[in-house]
C-alpha cells in the first residue's frame, strides 16, 4: 500500500523522471528487438519498422503504462479533470443549465439540512447536553399534560431522587427595571443558585449565582444575558457592580452570560429564587398547590432516561399517597422525564422532516434532469468516445472520464447551491424560531459544508452513472455505428423516457403536498378570528408595581391611564385586558384555567370542578376589539369594587354549562361559595390561542373587581402604528416610571398567528414549483431529441400522406403517455405524503379531491406545453429533405 | 473489455512471474524467454508486457532496478519479491487445477 502511494506520488511530482524512465526502458527494448531482427538478416530500417510494428503503437502502450504506473488514479484524475473542465467550458449552454438545476436542488437541501442539524441534531451548547432532562408533572385524567411545580414539590423531587445529579427550577416573570435610560420591562428568569453550573454555563464577565444568593434575606443580585447586555447597555464592560432598582430594592449586577441560546426562555436578566417577590413569599413556599416552576435535571453518569423515569414515577406515587389532597386520584398524577433536546424540538420535527424529504425529492428530479441532459450529450459524443477508445483508453477510463465530468458539474452546483442556501437561511431561521428556541443555533458550519460536499459528490455519481449503465453496449462499438440510430441510443432513449416518468411522478407528489398546504392555509386565513383586528394597537404597560402595591392604587392608576389615552386625538376607544386574542405570550403560556362552582350545583367530593379560562377586562375592551355581544351587557364604569360582582362568559361556556338555559343572572363562585359573581352577558367565542384551535370556555371579570389587566388596546381612526409615540407620551405623562413594551397592531398579531403554516406552505410551494419547472425542462428536452432523431421516420410518414397535424398529435400522444404513467405512479406517492403531512393540515383531508384534480390539471397543462413546443417542429419537416438526408 | 483478455492478462502475469523465478531479467529478455520456452506459440505483445510488468511492480510482486545488460547497456532488471514467490506458487496451483479440469472436459466424448 505504502509503495503504491509513494509510487503514485512520485509519478505525480516527478512526472518527467517517470516518463524518462519509461522511455529509456522502451528504447532499450526496441534496440534489442532491432538487433535481433538485424541478426536475422533484415536491413536496419526494416528491422526498426518490424520492431515498432510488433510493439503495436508506442503511444497506446504509453497510455496504458501511465494508467498502471499512476495507480490509475491521481494523475489520470487530474488529466480527466482538466479535460472534463475543457469539455464543459466548450458547452456553456449545457453546463449552465446543469449547474443551475443542481444548484437549486443542492441549495434547497443544504438550507433545510442546516436548519435540521442546528435544531434537531446539534448537541445542546452545554456541558454534556445529552444528560440534561426536563421533568414534568402531569394530571392526564384532567387533561393536563404540563403541570408546573410548587416549591414543596421541587424540594421533594430534589431530595428523594436517586438518579439525578441535580434538580434546578426555573420560572420567568417580568419586572420593571429602573435606573437605565427609560423604565424597562425586563424578562427575568428566576432560577436555583446552581442553575448555570448544572447547564455548564461560564459567565464571560463576573460570576453567576452561588448558594448564598439563594438564602432568604441575602442581597439582591442579577446576572444579565449577553443579548440584553449588548442591546440595552451597549456591552458596557463596567456593568458588573452597577445597581438598578427592581421591585423597590437595589439589585447589583454580578455577571454576564456568554452569547448562547437560552433555555427554556430567552431572558433579559436572571435572579436567584430568593429575590422574586412571589417565589420567596412564605405563603407561596408553604403551599403545595401553588405551582409555577419548570424543573430541569442532569442525569447521573451512565444513567439511562428510562431508569430516571422509573425513579421519579416512584416518587410521584409516594407523594400521591402522602398528600392525597394535592393529588386527587381522579386526575391521575405522574412525573415524566424527557431529554431536554427532544422536548425543545418536538414541535419542529414533523415539519422539518417533511421539508427535508421534499427537498430531497427536488434534488432527485434535478439529478434525473441532468442525467437526461448527459444522456443526450452522450449520444452526440459517441464518436469522441469511440476515437478515445481507439487511441487506447480502456472502458474504465472512459467511464471515469464521464464521472469526473458529472462530479465537476455537481460540485459547481454545490458551490452555487451553497450561496443560494446562505441567502435563504435568514428566512429559514425566522421560520424555525416559531417552533423552537434553538433557531439561533442554525448556521452553515463545517458539518453543513461536509453535508453539501457529500450530497454534491453523490449527486454527481448518481446522474453520472445513469448514462453509463443505460447502455450495455461497449462504448468502442460506437465507431461502427451510424449517427444516433443505434441500439445503444435506443436503450438510452428508453432510460430517458423512464426518467421522465419518474420526474412526473415525483413532481406530482410535491405539487400535491404543496397544494394541500396552500389549501389548508387558505382555510386557516379565512377562519373568522371572532374579533376585528383592523386599526387596533396593543401596548403592554407595566407600572412600577412596588409603588402601586395595593389593588386600589393600581386601579386608580389604570383609570387615569385609560382617561388620558381616550382623550388623545385619533383614539376611538380603548380598554385594558389581561390578554388579547392570538397574543403570542398567551399562546405560549396557554389558558389560565380556574375551577368554579355554579350556584345550585354542588361539586361531589372527588369530582373536578368545572374549569374556565379566567380573564379580566376593563369597560371598553370588548368594544375596542369588536368582540360581539350575544346576550345581556358588557362591563361598565359602574361595575366597580363597591357594586355587585359580575362576570361575562363566552358562548362556549354558556353552551357547555347551561346548554339551553339562559345563563344571564346565574351566579358562579371562584372561592367555593364564599363570594358569588353574577353573569351579566354572553360574548361570542374568539380564536384565543390560534386560528386552528377550538375556542376554550372563558369567563371575564371586571378589572375593577379584583381583576388584573395590563394590556392596553386602542382603536384608532387612522393607521394605529402612527400614534405609538403619542401613546408613549400619554402613558409617561400619567407615570414616567411605567415600562412600555410589546407594541403591535392586532393585524400584525393575526398575521403572526399564521406565519408558520404560511412559511411551510411557501417553502413547499417553492420546492414544488422548482420541481415542476425542472420536470418541464426535462420533458421538453427529451421530446426535442426524440423528434430530431425521428426526422426520417416522420418525414416518411409525411411523404406517405399523413397530415402534419396527424403526425404532431401522434408525437404528442407518445410524449404524454409517459406523463400519464408518471402521474398514475405519482398518485400513490401523493397519498403517502398526504398521510405523513396530515398533522400539518387544517380542515383539509390528505386525499382532498379538489387539490388532486387541480394539481393533475396544472401538471398536465405544463407537461403538454413542454411536449408541444419541441413537437411543433414536426410540422416543419420537409419530407424530401428528411428522406435525402440519409 | 472482453473477459478473454482478463484471463489472458492473468495468465501473462503468471508467465512473467514464472520466468522471473529463474532469476532477474529485463523486459525484452522476459518476452524472448516466454517465446522460446513456449516454442513460439505464445508471442508476447510488448504493448501488454510492459503494463503487466508495471502492474506487478505496483502490486509488490516484483521489484525493478537499473543495471548493466550483457552487452553493457543500461537496462531495467526485474526480480521476484518474496510476495511474488508466494503468489506464483498459488497461481501455479490454480492454473494446474483449472487446466486439468479443462483437459478432463475436453477428453470426455
Amino acid at each position: 500500500m505504502f509503495r503504491k502511494i509513494s509510487d503514485a506520488l512520485r509519478s505525480l511530482f516527478s512526472k518527467d523522471e517517470v516518463e524518462r524512465d519509461m522511455d529509456a526502458e522502451l528504447r532499450f527494448h526496441l534496440e534489442m528487438e532491432i538487433e535481433k531482427n538485424v541478426a536475422r538478416g533484415m536491413s536496419h530500417a526494416a528491422a526498426r519498422r518490424e520492431a515498432l510494428r510488433s510493439f503495436g503503437g508506442v503511444e497506446k502502450f504509453k497510455e496504458e503504462c501511465r494508467d498502471v504506473r499512476s495507480g490509475g488514479s491521481i494523475e489520470s484524475l487530474m488529466q480527466d479533470t482538466r479535460y472534463g473542465a475543457r469539455i464543459l467550458l466548450r458547452n456553456p449552454g449545457f453546463t449552465v443549465v446543469a449547474v443551475l438545476t443542481l444548484a437549486l436542488g443542492i441549495g434547497a437541501n443544504t438550507a433545510i439540512f442546516s436548519v435540521i442539524y442546528g435544531v434537531l441534531m446539534r448537541p445542546l451548547p452545554y456541558k454534556d447536553g445529552t444528560q440534561l432532562v426536563i421533568v414534568q408533572q402531569q394530571a392526564p385524567l384532567a387533561g393536563v399534560l404540563k403541570l408546573p411545580f410548587s416549591v414543596k414539590e421541587v424540594l421533594d423531587y430534589r431530595e428523594q431522587n436517586q438518579t439525578l445529579d441535580a434538580v434546578v427550577e426555573h420560572h420567568t416573570m417580568s419586572f420593571t427595571l429602573l435606573g437605565g435610560i427609560e423604565p424597562q420591562r425586563v424578562q427575568t428568569g428566576v432560577v436555583s443558585a446552581n442553575f448555570f453550573d448544572v447547564l455548564g454555563v461560564i459567565p464571560i464577565v463576573g460570576r453567576t449565582f452561588v448558594p448564598g444568593d439563594e438564602e432568604h434575606g441575602s442581597d439582591a443580585v442579577l446576572v444579565l444575558s449577553h443579548k440584553y447586555w449588548q442591546q440595552s447597555h451597549g456591552g458596557d464592560p463596567g456593568i458588573v457592580g452597577r445597581v438598578f432598582q427592581m421591585n423597590n430594592r437595589p439589585h447589583t449586577v454580578i455577571g454576564v452570560l456568554p452569547p448562547i441560546p437560552q433555555y427554556p426562555v430567552e431572558e433579559d436578566v436572571y435572579m436567584p429564587t430568593s429575590q422574586c417577590p412571589t417565589r420567596s413569599s412564605e405563603q407561596f413556599m408553604a403551599n403545595r398547590n401553588a405551582r409555577m416552576m419548570s424543573v430541569f435535571g442532569r442525569l447521573k453518569r451512565d444513567v439511562p432516561v428510562a431508569q430516571a423515569q422509573a425513579d421519579l414515577s416512584t416518587i410521584a406515587a409516594n407523594l400521591q399517597k402522602q398528600y392525597a389532597d394535592s393529588y386527587p386520584t381522579n386526575r391521575g398524577y405522574g412525573a415524566v422525564v424527557s431529554p431536554l433536546q427532544e422536548e425543545l424540538t418536538r414541535r419542529a420535527k414533523p415539519t422539518f422532516l417533511i421539508l427535508l424529504g421534499t427537498a430531497g425529492l427536488v434534488l432527485l428530479i434535478a439529478c434525473a434532469n441532468v442525467a437526461n441532459l448527459t444522456l443526450a450529450r452522450l449520444m452526440r459524443r459517441e464518436r469522441e468516445m469511440a476515437i478515445r477508445a481507439a487511441l487506447g483508453a480502456g472502458r474504465g477510463r472512459l467511464i471515469r472520464q464521464l464521472l469526473t465530468e458529472s462530479t465537476l458539474l455537481s460540485l459547481g452546483g454545490g458551490i452555487l447551491g451553497l450561496l443560494f442556501a446562505a441567502g435563504g437561511l435568514h428566512l429559514l431561521v425566522n421560520f424555525a424560531a416559531r417552533f423552537t428556541t434553538r433557531a439561533g443555533e442554525i448556521r452553515i458550519d463545517g458539518l453543513v459544508l461536509l453535508f453539501t460536499l457529500l450530497v454534491s459528490v453523490v449527486t454527481g455519481l448518481v446522474f453520472g452513472l445513469v448514462p453509463v449503465f443505460s447502455s450495455d453496449q461497449n462504448l468502442t462499438n460506437a465507431l461502427k455505428e451510424g449517427g444516433g440510430r443505434t441500439s445503444a441510443s435506443a436503450s438510452r432513449q428508453r432510460v430517458r423516457n423512464l426518467l421522465i416518468v419518474a420526474q412526473v411522478a415525483v413532481s406530482f407528489m410535491l405539487l400535491i403536498g404543496a397544494g394541500l398546504m396552500v389549501r389548508s392555509l387558505i382555510k386557516l386565513q379565512s377562519v373568522s378570528p371572532g374579533f376585528d383586528p383592523e386599526k387596533v394597537l396593543a401596548i403592554r404597560v407595566s407600572p412600577n408595581w412596588s409603588k402601586y402595591n395595593t389593588p386600589d392604587k393600581t386601579l386608580a392608576l389604570f383609570e387615569r391611564l385609560l382617561d388620558k389615552v381616550r382623550s388623545q386625538p385619533g383614539v376611538q376607544s380603548a380598554g385594558l385586558a389581561s390578554t388579547y386574542p392570538l397574543n403570542q405570550l398567551g399562546i405560549t403560556n396557554g389558558p389560565f384555567n380556574r375551577g368554579f362552582q355554579i350556584e345550585g350545583r354542588p361539586i361531589p367530593e372527588g369530582e373536578l370542578a368545572p374549569q374556565a379560562d379566567f380573564r379580566s377586562a376593563s369597560p371598553g375592551y370588548f368594544e375596542t376589539i369588536r368582540l360581539a355581544l350575544v346576550k345581556g351587557r358588557t362591563f361598565e364604569e359602574a361595575d366597580n369594587e363597591k357594586s355587585l360582582n359580575v362576570a361575562v362568559i363566552n358562548q362556549s361556556t354558556a353552551r357547555h354549562r347551561w346548554s339551553d338555559e339562559d345563563p344571564i343572572g346565574r351566579r358562579v363562585s371562584f372561592d367555593r361559595g364564599q363570594t358569588w359573581v353574577t353573569i351579566i352577558g354572553v360574548v361570542s367565542d374568539v380564536k384565543q390561542y390560534g386560528l386552528d384551535r377550538d375556542p376554550t370556555d372563558e369567563i371575564y371579570i371586571p378589572l375593577a373587581q379584583n381583576g388584573f389587566a395590563n394590556n392596553l388596546l386602542v382603536r384608532t381612526a387612522a393607521d394605529p402604528m402612527s400614534i405609538t409615540s403619542l401613546m408613549r407620551e400619554a402613558i409617561y405623562a400619567v407615570d414616567p416610571e411605567t415600562a412600555i413594551d410589546r407594541v403591535q397592531t392586532l393585524e400584525q398579531v393575526r398575521t403572526d398567528a399564521v406565519a408558520s403554516p404560511r412559511l411551510t406552505a411557501m417553502l413547499l410551494a417553492l420546492f414544488a414549483g422548482l420541481a415542476l419547472v425542472i420536470t418541464a425542462a426535462g420533458i421538453a428536452g427529451v421530446m426535442a431529441l426524440s423528434v430530431s432523431q425521428r426526422r426520417r421516420e416522420l418525414g416518411i410518414r409525411l411523404a406517405l400522406g399523413a397530415t402534419p397535424g396527424r403526425v404532431l398529435s401522434m408525437v404528442m400522444r407518445q410524449g404524454m403517455t409517459f406523463v400519464l404513467m408518471g402521474l398514475s405512479i405519482g398518485v400513490a406517492g401523493a397519498l403517502l405524503l398526504g398521510r405523513l403531512m396530515s398533522s400539518l393540515l387544517f380542515a383539509v383531508e390528505p386525499t382532498d379531491p379538489i387539490t388532486f384534480v387541480a394539481v393533475s390539471g396544472v401538471l398536465m397543462v405544463v407537461a403538454a406545453a413542454a411536449c408541444f413546443v419541441p413537437a411543433r417542429r414536426v410540422t416543419s419537416i420537409d419530407p424530401m429533405l428528411a428522406l435525402r438526408s440519409e | 473489455m472482453a473477459k478473454a483478455t482478463d484471463l489472458l492478462q492473468g495468465t501473462l502475469d503468471m508467465l512473467v512471474l514464472k520466468t522471473l523465478a529463474l532469476g532477474p531479467m529485463h523486459g525484452w529478455g522476459i518476452s524472448q524467454r516466454i517465446q522460446q520456452v513456449s516454442e513460439e506459440v505464445l508471442v508476447i505483445n510488448q504493448g501488454s508486457l510492459y503494463p503487466a510488468l508495471y502492474r506487478l511492480e505496483q502490486q509488490g510482486l516484483i521489484k525493478a532496478e537499473w543495471g548493466s545488460s550483457e552487452n553493457n547497456r543500461q537496462a531495467k532488471y526485474y526480480e521476484l519479491t518474496r510476495t511474488g514467490k508466494k503468489q506464483l506458487a498459488e497461481e501455479t496451483e490454480n492454473w494446474e487445477r483449472l487446466s486439468a479440469a479443462v483437459d478432463r472436459i475436453l477428453q470426455t466424448t
